[in-house]
């Protein structure tokens, strides 16, 4: 056999390192997928409530069928697992389904870094409908923050203007780059409970749990989770892979290494919602505080707001 | 849902999932989407898994699947990585060393036409005859026999044409360059 076929050979992927877990981690996954599309596949149960129809389920009706999917599958790789653990796997992939579900109309997000206790970089995101608006509240706000998407338009700050300017459409602005509202929200909604949480809980469940019951009804879910599935990679840039966080953040240090352990804890509420979400590494915290899932107010767009392409329409004018 | 449709469905998985990983693996842009598309095929053998056929058909069926999913993944991920990247703050991360062969076989790969590259893979790390190929790609078995062979004299040209100097782009998914394809 020529040399390059045999180099070709060698070259085959299944031989890295880490082959074997990324087949535990989709197989994980995808247990965590049947049970999550169980509970989403099974329009005629009787326990729908009608004003949550446009879910397909109520919240408490999708958590009752994941759960019990879940049961049924978790017999699939739990072998060595203790039962404690079982139902601490179980309960958290089960407050995973819970908490997409109730983000699915409205909520609200807080983001925060954290460097040895002190706030590197910090955002809230609430949505209601195809509504957005993102607030960076970091010590140094990104150009144009807050952002509102409403009603297709987007409006945000310019320097060169006075308080709010409309931005025009989003998808007129820049077309297929991913920035329309629905591509937002859909962005919005994998990070708050759809695949990327659902990824990391699944890890968490893989890797062993710790529980702990605090006294306001809610319960700590504590594991190691490979940073790869927490941050996920965009692409390259300037010669580095970039990974990003969910909500936009971009890992370094060891959360950029995506085979790293980074310690990580899930608080569910005593309702079953996921409440916070927290990432540690060395010196550094990413937490993530979910909010009025499902409650979140409308949002408005900013009134007298200056429209960016009349201005320019304008200018052009008086030349 | 019945014990005997979960057990069908663990066997799938425990004989194929080796197979679906890897092949997302060097078709899928990132390794996260890899793992992503894996799990999306293996999802839609549990929805129609009346429709899965038995045998090593199972095994075509699942690789033609993964073909469509990682297209339909391509397509969309394109618009959420623009997303991603306008949201993102600071870069930082390296990316690791690579082997220096795997590198020249990559780059190699690179240089190939996307369905060279793919009817090449698909036979040499997937193993499958080029009957097989056919039916995953959509074109008849002898078209498929056809590719191959070119595909490996190509491979082989480039590769020593290469040489051990040649130059390392380890970075790039292989799905990266889409450039025209050989006829």
């Amino acid at each position: 056999m020529p040399e390059s076929i045999d180099a070709l050979h060698r070259a085959n992927p299944r031989a890295e390192a880490g082959f074997a877990a990324t087949i535990d981690a989709v197989g994980a996954e995808v247990r965590l997928r049947i049970a999550a599309a169980g509970a989403r596949d099974e329009p005629r149960v009787r326990h729908v409530r009608p004003r949550r129809r446009i879910l397909g389920l109520s919240a408490a009706g999708v958590a009752l069928l994941a759960a019990a999917a879940v049961a049924v599958f978790l017999t699939v790789d739990s072998s060595g697992v203790t039962p404690g653990v079982e139902n601490a796997a179980a309960a958290i992939k089960k407050a995973a389904t819970l908490t997409a579900a109730s983000a699915e109309r409205s909520g609200t997000v807080q983001v925060r870094i954290t460097h040895g206790g002190q706030l590197w970089a910090s955002k809230v995101i609430r949505w209601n409908g195809n509504d957005v608006e993102i607030n960076d509240l970091s010590r140094k706000p990104s150009a144009g923050s807050p952002l509102l998407v409403v009603n297709g338009l987007l409006y945000g700050h310019d320097p060169q203007h006075e308080g709010w300017v409309q931005l025009g459409p989003v998808s007129n602005i820049d077309p297929g780059s991913g920035t329309t509202p629905t591509e937002q929200l859909d962005a919005i909604r994998e990070d708050v409970g759809g695949a990327t949480l659902r990824r990391m809980v699944a890890a968490m469940s893989a890797s062993g749990l710790t529980t702990e019951d605090r006294s306001d009804g809610s319960t700590v879910y504590s594991g190691t989770v490979a940073a790869g599935q927490i941050a996920r990679e965009t692409g390259f840039k300037e010669g580095q892979t970039i990974r990003v966080f969910p909500f936009g953040y971009v890992a370094h240090g060891a959360a950029a290494n995506a085979a790293s352990l980074l310690d990580t804890a899930v608080t569910v509420a005593a309702g079953g919602v996921i409440r916070k979400l927290a990432v540690t590494w060395g010196t550094w915290t990413y937490t993530v505080t979910y909010s009025s899932l499902g409650s979140t107010p409308r949002i408005a767009a900013p009134e007298h707001a200056t429209s960016l392409l009349k201005e320019r329409m304008r200018a052009v004018h008086e030349r | 849902m019945s014990e005997d449709r979960s057990q069908r469905f663990d066997a799938l998985f425990t004989a194929y999932g080796r197979d679906i990983v890897a092949y997302c693996g060097w078709r899928a842009s990132s390794p996260t989407d890899a793992q992503d598309a894996a799990a999306d095929v293996f999802l839609t053998a549990w929805r129609r898994l009346d429709s899965v056929p038995e045998g090593d058909a199972a095994r075509v069926w699942l690789y033609a699947t993964a073909r469509r999913v990682l297209a339909n993944q391509r397509r969309s991920r394109r618009r959420h990585v623009a997303l991603q990247e306008r949201l993102a703050a600071e870069p930082t991360a390296a990316a690791p060393e690579p082997d220096p062969e795997a590198a020249l076989v990559h780059e190699a790969l690179l240089r190939l036409g996307a369905r060279d590259r793919e009817v090449l893979l698909l036979a040499e790390w997937e193993g499958l005859t080029p009957a097989q190929i056919g039916a995953v790609v959509g074109c008849l078995a002898v078209t498929a026999r056809g590719r191959l062979h070119r595909a490996r004299r190509r491979f082989r040209a480039v590769f020593d044409e290469l040489g051990p100097e040649g130059r390392v782009s380890r970075d790039r998914p292989l799905l990266a360059k889409e450039g025209p394809e050989h006829a």
